[in-house]
């Protein structure tokens, strides 16, 4: 009889205990994104909006807890946290059983294991010259043996998937050992970004050229309807084996999510609606119309809709709820170190470049460039982010006074023009860089203003995206006012910038600080600890020291939604956010 | 008449080489340099300059002119440097949206401003007559995207008689849901001007001699207006409605933007911004052919409008 009941449990309960979760198709999400998706293939494509999309197809190795802050790593299609050592040089992971892509003409009929060598062929084709990957500097000479194969496909037209790569191993179908060739602690978290979604093979060969149009992975959701640059219909995968919402509070107000959420199986939405609305007056509009469920509200339409950090009564009282972060951003106006007026490193220009500094105020450009949603920051590293110090106060704090004394000192007098000059007598003109668009002209109005104070000569160049990349590549930028937001929840994304063997690439601002870069390069082969944070807290004096850049703000994003919408709270890292939240139309909207 | 067009066909020619060149010169000293866009945030230089020898961009000027002539000639402008999606499969995409809206936008446009034009020139110095006029003045003063964002606002938020914005999959769906207010909008930033431009037409047909022979003859000023005057005007309205025409084929970006509709008008502009030269270039292209194509349909019309009129 036993024998009878066990068969029965396995002919008729495990499979659907295998089913995964059993989403409502008739649960929708409407969502909005404010700019036109480039495509969905995670290794081509460049905006935030397609690598949201792209989350919710094709699976990383890693992901995110949804609620621990700093952002926390855990496993999405990997077992566990990989093995990490050697330190910090070998990876290895273990890729769960079981999982596969969803069905697609290009498997011809056969199932598809998700597998090691999925991950393998994903990561090689970002070294593949001709998919032209905007990610390709994340792997591009870190893992042993891959720059050969993409030396090789330049010179021979064609890359060798089939080749074997020692820093890419695969002892058996299910393990990935990866073996870079310096130590990198924070490999991990650039496993776990978007652009590193495995995909498979065939389905790539398949559609050739085209494959930003055919995302086929193993994540919740499938690409439904696609109207290009317009709308864009994410339907829930059935064969997607589920995770169970299990997390954690650590903040106030997660209590909440947990009452809403706790125990459920993801995704619990059928189907996910994104329109293409780049105004804000039709965001706003169909929002009130509840056309809308979630959008993200961007700083001019801020003031119709916050009151400071909180709706105003007339949302509230039609029941939108709001979640608010310090997104993980570094705003800083920089005073090029390279070429120009504050080349150097003698006392005459440090004092030069910190005059501008102390005169410069974070907190007046909250109110006027970013109407009151930002957060001024005292360290390179913003919240949310592994190395954030919340305690840590810059000695550069902003005193007119003091810079006019040090420009005084130092031989920047004021000319008979009432214009300051340089030591030497030649006029003193500040030029300052910014792009052609409202934002670009509420920071130069800004650079004005501290200019003005100090009797500087402001000139203002303005530069088209694709010109202002250029000319910062090539330090030819004296000075602006430039951002950068996380990759990855930890504090060397953000004091990578300056060191100088990034010049070029992501130091825009050409910070060439000898002292500063051997502190880096020693911070960079640590983990994450106490001894980490002291050279950091060293650096971060260092540029106060050495006036590279004043560390300004950071911007809040806010998220507002409808009362039917439960379990979301805003994530720094993770983009799909949506993938974790339910729908409650019991909910009442008022 | 053929010998006619074979020789408009033939002028084409330099004028499209004068185009091409412009288009060429412009973007190369003024579009920006796109691998720099492609290559993303973190890019290094020598991925750039991998990206620039894919795109073809670090190739002499004159190999690159060549590559563009003969993009025109084979009408195959590759595909978009920025999503790799076809230039043809782009524009075939998205010209329909545009062309759901514009088409009955200047269709409505055009018949309601020549039938208000003939009226107010028919009560030409009366109180209506300045009355429109008037309306006219004050409506073009105004600009389009005042018009949409009040227009947005009270007929489609308050007043909720049309969806704020969007775009569906069916033909029938657009054109009856998403795109009446667009087009009612349209019109009526078009209608203002064009009436007072189709009027200024009339009248000055009204005052030439054989209008007054026409009435000498004791023909109905029905008759005069519509038979005799009216189709004199045609010619100056023809050549009003054919410089429309090939704007057809940009859309209209603001109202694309404004009420998420993805067509050609705000795919033109994000190709600008990318600096996704296929895009650019095959849209001007086409627009150049479509605005000699215009102008030569508009002096074949003249002749069937008015036989006087010699092609030569």
């Amino acid at each position: 009889m036993k024998h009878l009941i066990a068969l029965f449990a396995a002919l008729f309960l495990a499979p659907a205990l295998a089913a995964g979760p059993h989403p409502d198709p008739d649960k929708v999400l409407r969502t909005m994104i404010p700019q036109a998706e480039t495509g969905f293939d995670p290794a081509k494509i460049f905006d935030l909006y397609s690598n949201t999309i792209a989350e919710a197809i094709n699976e990383a190795l890693l992901t995110y807890d949804y609620l621990a802050r700093p952002a926390k790593l855990t496993p999405r299609t990997a077992e566990a946290l990989p093995e990490v050592a050697d330190a910090g040089r070998i990876y290895t992971f273990r890729i769960k059983k079981g999982i596969y892509f969803t069905d697609d003409p290009a498997f011809k009929g056969k199932r598809h294991e998700l597998t090691a060598a999925d991950y393998a062929y994903s990561i090689k084709r970002m070294m593949d010259p001709k998919v032209r990957s905007p990610y390709r500097p994340l792997v591009d000479g870190k893992i042993e043996g891959l720059n050969t194969l993409t030396k090789k496909a330049e010179q021979t037209g064609s890359f060798d998937y089939d080749a074997p790569v020692a820093g890419l191993a695969m002892p058996d179908r299910y393990t990935l050992k990866i073996t870079l060739t310096e130590p990198d602690y924070n490999f991990a978290y650039i496993l776990a970004m978007p652009t590193f979604g495995a995909v498979a093979r065939e389905v790539i060969e398949y559609y050739g050229n085209d494959t930003n149009a055919h995302p086929i992975g193993t994540g919740p959701y499938k690409l439904g309807k696609w109207v290009r640059a317009s709308f864009i219909e994410l339907i829930a995968n059935p064969d997607y084996r589920g995770v169970a919402w299990n997390y954690t509070a650590v903040e106030a107000g997660d209590e909440i999510l947990l009452k809403e959420m706790k125990g459920k199986v993801l995704p619990t939405i059928g189907r996910i609606e994104i329109s293409v609305m780049e105004e804000d007056q039709a965001r706003l509009l169909a929002f009130q119309n509840r056309e809308l469920d979630l959008f993200e509200l961007r700083g001019g339409l801020a003031p119709r809709i916050l009151d400071g950090a909180k709706l105003k009564p007339e949302f509230t009282a039609m029941g939108a709820k709001l979640s608010r972060i310090v997104d993980p951003e570094l705003a800083y106006p920089y005073f090029n170190m390279r070429q120009g007026t504050f080349v150097g490193l003698t006392k005459d220009k440090i004092a030069l470049r910190r005059a501008l500094i102390l005169a410069y105020d974070s907190d007046e450009e909250v109110r006027t460039v970013w109407n009151g949603q930002a957060e001024k920051l005292e360290f390179p590293i913003p919240p949310g982010i592994v190395g954030y110090l919340p305690k840590y106060r810059s000695s550069n704090q902003t005193n007119v006074k003091l810079a006019i004394a040090l420009l005084e000192k130092f031989g920047y007098k004021i000319g008979a023009d009432g214009w300051r000059t340089l030591p030497d007598g030649q006029p003193l003109v500040v030029h300052f860089t910014t792009f052609p668009d409202s934002e670009g002209r509420l920071l130069e109005e800004m650079m004005a203003k501290t200019l003005e104070k100090l009797h500087i000569h402001i000139l203002v160049d303005k530069k088209k995206f694709a010109d202002m990349l250029k000319a910062e590549r090539a330090c030819q930028i004296e000075s602006r006012a430039d951002r950068w937001i996380a990759d990855y929840p930890d504090g060397d994304n953000f004091m990578q910038l300056f060191y100088s063997k990034n010049i070029g690439q992501t130091n825009t601002s050409c910070t060439d600080i000898p002292e500063y870069d051997r502190l880096y390069e020693k911070a960079s082969k640590l983990p994450d600890g106490p001894e980490r944070t002291a050279l950091w807290v060293n650096m971060a004096r260092l540029l106060e020291y050495y006036g590279a850049i004043r560390v300004s703000v950071a911007r809040n994003r806010n998220m507002v939604m409808q009362s039917r919408v439960i379990g979301f709270k805003k994530h720094p890292i993770l983009l799909a956010d949506w993938l974790y939240i339910d729908i409650d139309d019991s909910v009442k909207e008022k | 008449m053929s010998a006619y067009i074979l020789r408009r066909l033939w002028q084409m020619i330099p004028t499209m080489l004068g185009v091409v060149l412009l288009v060429f010169f412009l973007f190369n000293y003024v579009g920006g340099d796109p691998a720099y866009i492609l290559a993303g945030k973190i890019s290094s230089l020598e991925q750039i300059a991998s990206i620039r020898r894919q795109l073809g961009i670090d190739e002499p000027y004159y190999v690159q002119l060549w590559i563009f002539i003969k993009q025109i000639l084979t009408a195959d402008f590759g595909s978009s440097w920025a999503t790799n999606e076809p230039v043809s499969q782009i524009i075939m995409t998205r010209i329909g949206p545009s062309l759901t809206v514009l088409v009955p936008m200047v269709i409505i446009e055009t018949v309601l401003s020549v039938l208000i034009a003939v009226g107010v020139a028919y009560v030409r110095g009366s109180l209506t007559d300045r009355a429109v006029m008037i309306g006219c003045t004050v409506a073009m003063s105004v600009s389009l995207l005042v018009y949409i964002i009040v227009g947005q606002y009270v007929l489609a938020y308050q007043l909720g008689w049309f969806p704020v914005q969007g775009w569906g999959n069916s033909f029938w769906e657009n054109l009856f849901k998403y795109s009446p207010l667009p087009i009612l909008l349209g019109v009526a930033v078009g209608i203002a001007p064009n009436t007072r431009l189709y009027r200024t037409f009339i009248l000055d047909e009204i005052h030439q001699d054989y209008v007054r022979t026409a009435r000498a003859k004791g023909l109905s000023e029905n008759t005069v207006m519509l038979r005799h005057v009216l189709r004199n005007a045609m010619i100056p309205i023809i050549t009003n409605l054919m410089t429309y025409l090939p704007a057809l084929l940009v859309g209209d970006f603001l109202l694309e933007r404004f009420f998420s509709i993805p067509g050609i008008g705000r795919e033109v502009i994000v190709a600008v911004e990318r600096s996704d030269f296929p895009v650019v270039k095959a849209i001007t292209i086409y627009v150049a052919a479509a605005t000699m194509i215009a102008n030569l349909v508009a002096d074949l019309l003249y002749q069937a409008v008015d036989p006087r009129v010699e092609l030569k």
